[in-house]
């Protein structure tokens, strides 16, 4: 019972950011802010950050989702390493997200790459906030 | 049972629910706010156009232009149509260009992807993942000489969509190419983007410092008024302002604002203002709020014409036009059922064309999804052609001229604009605002806020928060990929440029365009001469940037090869 109410009430810690020197960040910022609003611990880890670098911030903060934002075509370039990052680190057991402009055909793709979802432009906040709350690690 | 009662020949299987329907009958529009949020009447009537007050309209081609630059406008020319290409290498934007010529477009559109725009080489590590990613990388003479190869450059009038201070590189390999081609640079006609200030705001701050974004953007300027009189030297953008999230007001006081400060750049050089202006331009968005964004753009004109005017003292009719071309609003448009983009777009089409527009940039309806596919990008140029041959719109200028409604929110607009504008000033000017990110603050503001009044059905998007679908599995007309073995040849041939150069003479012109940066000349001749040596875009970026005590690479990873 105890351990269950801390699960409750634990802040669950996110990690958005953009990779690669894609520079699209309207979207990455208002998901940071609104996750926050929706009472999540946000690090925005902001532009021109490559796979390694992504990884290691979420390590060292020990985040429960790791948000990938991305706009300019880059998502079947960079996910895939941001995965091998992840698994090299040891640090493939969190929820991995990819949000931006994604063609609907690449999103089995990414699904099979190891993201576990994907939130194309024109999500709404309540669905993105819904599915980290029922996905996320206990 | 039940099912057998059904008709046979039924073939809607679900339920309706009746009640929705009785509901939607008698539902009522929920907001009467412009998309910008100005609240407004139910009708308007001839005392909201008071007679004396048309003086402050004006006649389309008189001042203050409220209703037109030209007196005839689209019977003395079409707008242009100009669609946006650049992806994959030089040569397949190249192709991509002369197919949509061949369709019937009448202005080429390149634009710069991320790693040129960044001011990087082909061969950059940073930038070898994304070459082509979002348009055309021209890390070199021979890029350029294979994107423009066989098109008549005295013939077309090209828009090179370069926003950052990498603008003076494009102008520079522009020029040396077609001086190699033997054409007379006086005569060349086109567009450059060349508007770095805002560019910082598209992810481009480490290129585009705010002292070198004024510099470089000014030095372009004042090249293009000495040797390419009929170029325009800029299109400052406020589309992409608009797109961060900002109102329609907004956009065009916070683009203006931009625009003062390279035109005060030109009068501190000792230029007078009739002596550059007839060729200042602008990019406009037009968004969905058809009577809006029209309003908005004939707020824009005599706003600009009063300023370059009064301000500046402008005697050139020339000089106080707002000229500008539309791209239809990217941030619009949505990848949930991807077809009804279409519709959107042709409604803010029309805006732009019903604002009187000098050039127009219609999204592809697959802008949320990937770069436009052949047919999604001829499909946005087939937009423009209904409208310009079949719909009766060109017959007659200005035609919401007079509505009790436009002139009326036109002039809210024009109101509303000028508080933005003063309340910059309040904190200390344009450049302080940006220096002081007051301006970053506000557009976050602006994009939390668009995105709230989604999630909370204070504005309705179809397909968003409205008559939703499952999730599509397929784009209609296909995805388009970049070209990865031409992208891989083209950086192949920037690594093979580098080693087979005459080092001497490279070395030469480079030091030489640092020296001119040195000593805070304009950059541009020493530009095109190092181009023609072989030098390339990040390293001629590379010594302005040093020049100006800032590191080589904007990314910090490279060091300067001299």
């Amino acid at each position: 019972m105890k351990k269950e109410k801390e699960n409750k009430d634990r802040k669950i810690k996110v990690l958005i950011t953009k990779v690669g020197l894609d520079g699209h960040d309207r979207g990455a910022k208002v998901v940071a802010s609104l996750l926050k609003e929706a009472g999540m611990e946000v690090i925005y880890l902001g532009m021109y950050l490559m796979p390694k670098d992504v990884v290691d911030a979420a390590i060292d903060e020990d985040v429960d989702v790791i948000g990938l934002s991305l706009l300019s075509g880059g998502h079947l370039v960079f996910t895939p390493l941001v995965v091998e990052e992840m698994k090299k680190g040891g640090f493939d057991d969190v929820l991995l997200i990819v949000g931006g402009i994604i063609p609907s055909e690449d999103i089995p793709t990414l699904k099979a790459m190891g993201v576990h979802a994907v939130f194309p432009a024109g999500s709404l906040t309540e669905p993105i906030v819904t599915y980290i709350r029922n996905h996320v690690r206990p | 049972m039940k099912a057998a009662q059904k008709p046979v020949i039924a073939g809607h299987e679900k339920d309706v629910d009746w009640d929705k329907y009785l509901a939607a009958y008698y539902e009522k529009p929920r907001s009467s706010l412009t998309w910008s949020g100005l609240d407004v009447k139910e009708v308007y009537a001839p005392a909201d156009l008071p007679p004396e007050q048309y003086k402050d309209v004006g006649d389309p081609g008189q001042y203050p232009f409220t209703r037109g630059i030209h007196r005839n406008m689209f019977r003395g020319r079409y707008w242009t149509r100009r669609e946006v290409i650049g992806m994959g290498s030089p040569q397949d934007t190249h192709d991509r260009s002369k197919l949509l010529v061949d369709e019937g477009g009448s202005g080429l559109n390149t634009i710069a992807d991320i790693p040129y725009e960044m001011g990087l080489d082909a061969d950059h590590p940073w930038a070898q993942n994304e070459v082509g990613l979002t348009g055309v990388c021209i890390t070199n003479m021979y890029d350029m000489e294979t994107m423009t190869a066989d098109i008549p450059l005295d013939k077309v009038s090209w828009s090179l969509i370069t926003a950052s201070t990498v603008a003076v590189v494009t102008m520079a390999q522009y020029a040396a190419v077609a001086k190699k081609r033997g054409y007379d640079l006086k005569k060349l006609r086109g567009t450059v983007q060349n508007d770095p200030v805002h560019f910082r705001y598209c992810g481009f701050r480490p290129a585009c410092p705010l002292d070198l974004s004024v510099k470089l953007g000014a030095d372009v300027m004042e090249f293009c008024t000495r040797e390419m009189p009929l170029w325009y030297y800029t299109t400052v953008n406020l589309y992409d302002l608009r797109e961060q999230g900002v109102t329609a007001p907004q956009e065009v006081a916070f683009g203006f604002l931009i625009a003062r400060l390279y035109i005060d750049e030109m009068i501190r050089r000792g230029y007078q203002v009739d002596d550059f202006a007839q060729r200042f331009a602008f990019y406009v968005s037009c968004h969905i709020d058809i009577f809006e964004e029209v309003s908005k753009i004939r707020a824009a004109r005599r706003i600009w014409a009063k300023l370059m005017k009064e301000h500046y003292g402008a005697q050139k009719l020339s000089s106080q036009h707002f000229r500008f071309a539309v791209h239809t609003a990217g941030c619009s448009l949505v990848p949930q059922q991807p077809l009804n983009n279409i519709v959107r777009i042709a409604y803010q089409a029309l805006a732009a064309v019903l604002g009187g527009v000098q050039s127009l940039h219609c999204c592809s309806y697959d802008e949320p999804v990937c770069l436009p596919t052949e047919n999604g990008h001829t499909q946005a140029l087939r937009t423009q052609q209904i409208l310009a041959y079949e719909t009766g719109v060109t017959n007659v200028a200005d035609p919401l001229g007079g509505s009790y409604y436009v002139e009326n929110l036109t002039n809210r607009l024009e109101e509303e604009i000028y508080k933005i504008m003063a309340e910059v000033e309040k904190v200390g000017g344009m450049y302080e605002a940006i220096q002081s990110e007051w301006l970053d603050r506000v557009f976050e503001k602006e994009a939390l806020a668009r995105q709230k009044e989604l999630d909370d059905r204070d504005k309705i998007l179809v397909g968003v928060n409205m008559f939703t679908t499952d999730q599509e599995t397929a784009t209609p007309l296909g995805v388009q990929r970049i070209m990865k073995a031409s992208v891989k040849q083209q950086i192949e041939m920037v690594k093979k440029l580098k080693i087979e150069r005459n080092k001497t003479l490279w070395k030469k012109r480079i030091l030489a365009l640092k020296a001119a940066a040195d000593r805070r000349e304009n950059v541009i001749p020493c530009m095109i001469a190092a181009t023609e040596a072989g030098a390339t875009t990040g390293e001629m970026m590379g010594a302005v940037r040093l020049a100006f005590g800032y590191p080589y690479d904007p990314l910090e990873i490279i060091q300067a090869p001299f």
